[in-house]
């Protein structure tokens, strides 16, 4: 089980702030992961956009780095400031 | 200290318990950062944070303005949930020997938490809610520190 997390106005789209799957064991790296949340939520490519930073466990990732380890995933898009 | 407030908080209370807490500190900055009334438009702001990862953010922003600046003592207090106009949102408080120091940490923090610390925030009008980004004068103003 995995716990996925949409801030900002990307929770507007999931219509949920965070939600927790047994993902498919298909699905082992972020791209894969991006892929099929667009599908489930009908997201377009709203998580491939450049802008949205991926975190693993609360560590920032680049790139399509492996989710075997990850409990939690955060998808961010960019801050609005305090 | 960094403190991520949920409920409303009273930023005078806060600062005397500062400067208690200071007493060797002969100068001590303050900025208390509030909703805007937006000619009485805004209807809310809502504000929404990643737990620790925010706060984690702040602390090594702190950590930074320490490193750079003889501090005595720093205090940052943001608020996340919905607010409305007049509520207080942020107090940043530094305290040091000499006001130069406490001013400038002052104000670094506050460029900090206007471009970089980790919130998001959406606004209510009558129009509608939208979520808002910072201003390019926040980033510009964030630049003069690097």
């Amino acid at each position: 089980m995995v716990k996925i997390l949409y801030f900002g106005r990307l929770s507007d789209r999931t219509q949920c702030r965070e939600e927790t799957i047994d993902l498919p064991d298909d699905i082992c790296t972020i791209n894969a992961l991006k892929t099929w949340l667009g599908q489930r939520h009908d997201l377009g490519d709203a998580l491939n956009l450049e802008s949205i930073k991926t975190m693993i466990n609360q560590e920032l990732v680049h790139g399509n780095e492996s989710i075997a380890n990850a409990q939690e995933i955060g998808f961010l898009p960019p801050v609005g400031g305090g | 200290m960094v403190i991520i407030s949920a409920t409303e908080f009273d930023p005078g209370a806060h600062l005397n318990s500062f400067m208690d807490a200071s007493q060797n500190a002969g100068a001590i900055a303050s900025f208390i950062g509030r909703v805007r009334g937006e000619h009485n438009e805004v209807e809310s702001l809502y504000l929404e944070s990643y737990a620790d990862v925010t706060e984690r953010g702040i602390e090594n922003a702190e950590s930074e303005a320490r490193a750079r600046w003889p501090l005595i003592d720093v205090l940052v207090i943001h608020r996340i949930g919905t607010m409305r106009s007049g509520d207080p949102i942020v107090l940043v408080a530094t305290a040091s020997e000499h006001r130069r120091s406490a001013f400038e940490a002052c104000d670094f923090l506050m460029d900090y938490l206007k471009t970089e610390a980790i919130f998001w925030k959406k606004q209510t009008t009558k129009s509608g809610s939208e979520w808002v980004e910072p201003r390019a004068a926040d980033y510009q103003d964030n630049k003069r520190w690097s």
